[in-house]
């Protein structure tokens, strides 16, 4: 084997851009090499959103491994339309797998691409391995005449197993499994995949669409303790945009910052649509320079260019009868366009006219490109990327409501030019925008001042003060709120479709959570938070409407417990407030928002407190045997930096004492261990304790309530009382929070120097 | 004077006031001894206790919870207690924990032994 390695100056072989060019996938890269690289033997689903693409990330992995020159083989396979049935495709993995292996045991990659029979692959082959490969053609010929369409997929496919290990061990990566599925015949393509793969003893990667991939690793009863996964998303705003720029640089054509911002945004940060409509532009020889040039492409591309073909290729492979796709465009277009997207199977059954097995293949593929979401009963529409609903709508006036071409194609042009300020546009508010879900998740138990849930307090309070001095004064509020442990956060869109004809996405937000992280009903609690459109303060009436929207989708959803929070960027009039107030509505404007933002993160982050600020440090001790005395000794040294004085030294080892008292003594702790965490900052120690272990059932419950409790466990419950009650006393802050699987003390005890 | 080290909590008698001493820490286990060693002493005879805690650094919720059933058992058995020597942190949770509504706080021994001798004991009305 030549050791030469070439990493200095890789070569490429299947990549089809150089390596540095490459962008947005590096960890999912290196990903897929350390897979490689496994000892022990593992397979990787790579599970793609539809779209995302995958291909170039593979070959790229393909050429890292090659030119790394080590025992692993790497092989890729794509399948592609071209191959008609299972037998064909998998015979065609054969060859490619076959060529690919000599091509890496000669070191010569372009091989790789040369068109060669097995004949002439067993003549390349390294006389180290020829007996091997000639008892595998051998094989393979004998096998091909055998009439056993399943048997011959699987000895083709079981290729690489034959490799004798002295050799090395192949790593095959086989792209767009998504096709597998749709090949003419008996056999099952992708379940076998990875029925062979997943028992071959070797590491492999599959990569295809998330839905489909994971049905068939079902199907084929995968042992998924033995597979990885690794999902694949669109890239985000900065990938994208680099991938525009390197992209259009590559094929010669002219952008600028705003048309790639515009084609980054208008394709939802697809690398395939990207790349497809940059080679468009290229073929068409059309600069990007203005948001006309762009629509100008994007309908072209629509109307008769790649995405159409990519878009007609799909529906044919869903449908291969016309008449049933001219249907399906239409159901699919008016359930995209209208407000109904929900039916049952029985109704699209009766509106394509097709039997109950053929409308099942139908959807499946459509669920699986994610058109529609499907359960067996209830299908619904209206899904898929704002290119695949263009697409349609062309395709349904094209052919469907037979309008003029020209018509259609006028109207696709100014459609996309008056959206594409505003595609923009929602991006930049985006980025300007706090999110609200990642707010509502960082609440975490927290307690925050008060005043930011009620604008009519804050205003009154800070109304003409510099933020400076708000933000001071919001630090210094004695009143606090504490907030829920956030679970779940979603659009209420999600909840009710119709909140989508009032807000944005992402304006209007259900988050389900408990208070002090119980998770029991009495504590379970939902928060509905809209953020309102207003350039003003709200007035009452629309301060109304929307807390009637919320309580109605709080009611239909049967959430029993709720608290909605409206927050408008200029706040709320004096009216509107009273109104909020008597709803028991919290209220916030931005300033409020942007302030419990940073508390927030201050809580979770410290940022406020620069790292070079704070020491942490862990301690972690068996329970019992007085080994509190070592915490309360260890503290003290802490503490100790912080000159603290003496009495509050004190009472801070008698707090600690306290605290590993109770940890000790109030939980099953399976390892019978309390995690301990100090950490020092400039005006404070703070001091978490932490054990494994449930509290038991009856904390909590009222004393006598019981009629098992002894007096010894009142007495018992009494002093635990005791523990809390100096714990409480002789620190500042001390929170005491169920979490999973334990208990979890905050204790923060502020030094207060003898001049202040 | 009779100095005991039963129990490995140090006591002396002072006439028939015991002067019971508690140790650097004062937890269960300790508390647990010195209320042993109380009991002794009441039941040898003793009709006053003086605790001292002029070793005592650190006193947790249990220790404390054990010093009240002392305090329970001395009344009971008649018998008066001080504590003597407290340090202000220790005098600070027992304040906290209302255990100075129970109990007489002496600055040191001597002053404690001094409290019980001014001491008069109630005369109990005799039952017929």
């Amino acid at each position: 084997m030549n050791i030469n390695s070439s990493s200095e100056n890789p070569r490429r072989i299947l990549g089809r851009i150089a390596r540095q060019e490459f962008v947005g996938r590096g960890q999912e890269l290196e990903r897929i090499i350390l897979q490689a690289n496994a000892v022990d033997p593992r397979g990787l689903l790579v599970l793609l959103e539809p779209s995302a693409g995958v291909s170039e990330l593979l070959r790229q992995a393909y050429d890292q491994l090659f030119n790394r020159r080590s025992e692993i083989i790497p092989i890729y396979f794509a399948f592609t339309r071209n191959e008609s049935t299972a037998v064909s495709a998998a015979i065609e993995f054969l060859n490619t797998f076959l060529q690919q292996y000599v091509a890496y045991r000669r070191d010569e990659p372009t091989l790789c691409h040369a068109s060669l029979t097995l004949n002439d692959l067993v003549d390349l082959t390294p006389p180290a391995d020829l007996e091997w490969v000639e008892q595998l053609v051998g094989a393979y010929t004998r096998q091909r005449f055998s009439n056993d369409d399943k048997a011959l997929v699987r000895f083709c496919l079981s290729a690489p197993q034959r490799v004798p290990a002295r050799h090395g061990r192949p790593f095959v990566m086989l792209d767009g499994a998504q096709l597998a599925e749709y090949f003419n015949g008996t056999v099952v393509l992708g379940t076998e995949v990875l029925r062979v793969f997943s028992r071959a003893g070797l590491s492999f990667a599959l990569a295809g669409l998330r839905r489909q991939i994971l049905n068939a690793a079902h199907d084929a009863q995968c042992n998924f303790e033995m597979l990885d996964t690794l999902r694949l998303g669109q890239l985000d705003p900065e990938e994208g945009r680099k991938l525009v720029e390197y992209v259009a640089r590559r094929q010669q054509v002219i952008t600028t910052e705003e048309t790639r911002e515009l084609l980054v945004q208008q394709f939802a940060g697809s690398p395939f649509f990207i790349t497809s409509f940059l080679q468009a532009a290229r073929e068409k020889n059309a600069p990007l320079a203005s948001y006309l040039d762009c629509e100008r492409v994007y309908v072209d591309e629509l109307l008769g260019g790649h995405i159409h073909r990519h878009f007609a290729d799909l529906l044919e492979e869903i449908s291969s009868d016309a008449d049933t796709r001219r249907a399906l465009t239409r159901l699919l277009w008016e359930a995209a366009a209208g407000e109904e997207h929900t039916a049952s199977f029985e109704s699209w059954r009766k509106r394509l006219h097709l039997g109950a097995s053929e409308l099942q293949n139908v959807l499946h593929r459509l669920h699986v490109q994610e058109f529609v979401n499907w359960n067996g009963a209830v299908v619904e529409a209206g899904g898929g990327p704002q290119v695949w609903k263009d697409y349609l709508k062309a395709r349904y006036r094209l052919d469907v409501a037979d309008e003029p071409r020209a018509l259609v194609v006028a109207e696709a042009l100014a459609d996309s030019l008056k959206r594409a300020p505003h595609t923009v546009a929602r991006h930049f508010k985006q980025i300007a925008r706090l999110s609200l879900r990642e707010l509502l998740s960082g609440f975490d138990c927290q307690r925050v001042p008060e005043s930011l849930f009620n604008h009519g307090v804050f205003s009154q309070r800070y109304r003409g003060k510099t933020a400076e001095d708000i933000a001071s004064e919001v630090d210094s509020e004695t009143e606090l709120i504490k907030l829920p442990q956030i679970v779940h956060a979603a659009s209420s869109t999600a909840f009710n479709p119709d909140m989508r004809q009032v807000c944005d996405e992402e304006r209007c937000v259900v988050a389900h959570g408990f208070e002090e992280a119980a998770y029991t009903d009495a504590q379970e609690v939902v928060w509905l938070v809209a953020e309102i459109e207003a350039k003003l303060e709200v007035e009452t009436e629309l301060a109304d409407l929307w807390c009637d929207r919320l309580d109605i989708l709080a009611r239909t959803a049967g959430f029993k417990r709720y608290q909605i929070w409206l927050i408008s960027k200029e706040g709320f009039s004096i009216e509107a407030n009273s109104l909020l107030r008597g709803r028991a509505a919290f209220s916030s404007n931005r300033l409020q928002l942007e302030l419990l933002a940073a508390r927030l993160s201050d809580a979770r982050l410290s940022p406020a407190v620069s790292s070079e600020d704070v020491d942490e440090f862990m301690l972690v001790l068996p329970m019992g045997e007085d080994n509190e005395l070592i915490a309360a000794n260890t503290v003290e040294q802490f503490a100790r930096r912080l000159s603290f004085r003496p009495e509050a030294l004190n009472q801070i080892k008698t707090a600690i004492v306290e605290a590993c008292i109770n940890a000790s003594e109030h939980s099953f702790s399976p390892d019978r261990k309390i995690y301990q965490r100090f950490r020092v900052e400039n005006d404070r120690l703070v001091i978490t304790i932490s054990s494994r272990g449930i509290l038991p059932t009856n904390l909590g419950t009222p004393k006598g309530s019981n009629p098992d409790r002894s007096e010894a466990d009142d007495a018992s419950d009494e002093r635990r009382g005791w523990g809390l009650k100096l714990i409480r006393t002789l620190m500042d802050e001390v929170e005491f929070e169920r979490v999973d699987e334990g208990t979890r003390l905050r204790m923060t005890k502020y030094v207060r120097h003898s001049s202040s | 004077m009779e100095i005991s080290s039963s129990s490995a909590v140090r006591s002396h008698c002072v006439g028939t006031t015991a002067v019971v001493y508690a140790s650097d820490y004062l937890n269960k286990l300790t508390g647990e001894k010195i209320e042993r060693e109380c009991r002794r002493q009441l039941d040898s005879g003793c009709r006053a206790l003086v605790i001292d805690f002029s070793d005592t650094q650190l006193v947790n919720s249990i220790g404390i919870s054990i010093l009240l059933g002392i305090i329970d058992i001395a009344e009971k058995n008649a018998a008066r207690v001080v504590f003597s020597d407290v340090n202000s942190q220790t005098v600070e949770l027992f304040e906290m924990l209302g255990l100075t509504r129970h109990v007489v706080l002496a600055r040191n021994e001597e002053e404690a032994l001094s409290s019980l001798s001014s001491f008069v004991p109630p005369t109990w009305p005799t039952l017929h």
